[in-house]
């Protein structure tokens, strides 16, 4: 019995020691400090996220369009040379059918 | 239940939660500054005053110990050194209240956050297991040892404390 008594009374001791301390006086304020900088920082952030965001879609763009005017040029020149190669055919062909021509002429 | 009116009613218990399990006011300060950050951002999710508490003091213990174990071997101020926050009036012997935050600062960090929990905020064991999720016997085992070794060592150093 007195043990248990004893025990309350160093459990009455350490709820008296362990008593809650004040917070430091500018606690608060240092708080609420803390909170306008982070969002501040945030601001900072978004707005420069922003920025990369435009300037990735305006360099897309631009590389997009380059990248077109590459195919169409690509395409241009493949038909041009098919053009080409049409004509040389057909110039050869019609060389023949005259060789030809003049051969028989020749021999009547 | 704004921002502000929880700061205002659960600043004291953080910092002194902090305080008594780190004994470093700095350090506790910053701790608890950091508890009241996250809160900020995470106000939406709680829903009421009682949760925010539990919340509060789940937080606080956990960053306590996180705080205490990567600092690991780095040297710490000396626990004599320590200059304890001013208090208007103290509760029973100061001397003697002082000596026992010393012990208490001596023991490892699970059983030193179940003490600050037992005696600074009158937890119960089922209370104090919710908060650092450990299961009830064992907080009652930490307990019984703290108290058992504090009284010896309290005893020893100065006498019969009755």
């Amino acid at each position: 019995m007195e043990d248990f008594e004893q025990q309350l009374e160093f459990e009455r001791k350490m709820t008296n020691a362990l008593a809650r301390k004040p917070q430091p006086p500018t606690f608060e304020a240092k708080v609420f400090a803390a909170i306008a900088t982070r969002q501040s920082r945030r601001g900072i952030f978004w707005r420069w996220a922003a920025e990369m965001a435009a300037v990735i879609l305006i360099v897309s763009g631009f590389w997009m369009r380059y990248e077109h005017e590459v195919r169409e040029r690509a395409a241009g020149e493949a038909a041009k040379a098919r053009l080409q190669l049409a004509l040389r055919v057909t110039v050869t062909q019609l060389s023949k059918i005259q060789k030809t021509v003049r051969n028989s002429t020749e021999q009547e | 239940m704004t921002f502000t009116e929880v700061l205002r009613a659960n600043q004291s218990m953080v910092f002194s939660m902090a305080y008594h399990f780190l004994r470093d006011p700095g350090a506790a300060e910053e701790i608890a500054q950091d508890v009241f950050l996250r809160l900020y951002r995470k106000m939406d999710d709680l829903e009421d005053a009682r949760h925010v508490t539990l919340w509060l003091r789940k937080v606080t213990s956990h960053r306590c110990i996180d705080y205490v174990r990567k600092r690991g071997s780095q040297s710490t101020v000396a626990l004599e050194e320590v200059a304890e926050p001013s208090i208007a009036e103290e509760r029973g012997d100061p001397l003697l209240n002082r000596r026992l935050r010393r012990l208490i600062a001596t023991l490892p960090e699970k059983p030193r956050m179940v003490m600050v929990l037992r005696y600074q905020e009158d937890l119960t064991p089922e209370e104090i297991s919710d908060v650092l999720e450990m299961p009830v016997p064992t907080v009652k085992s930490h307990l019984q040892r703290s108290l058992t070794m504090l009284r010896e060592k309290i005893e020893r150093s100065m006498g019969d404390i009755r």
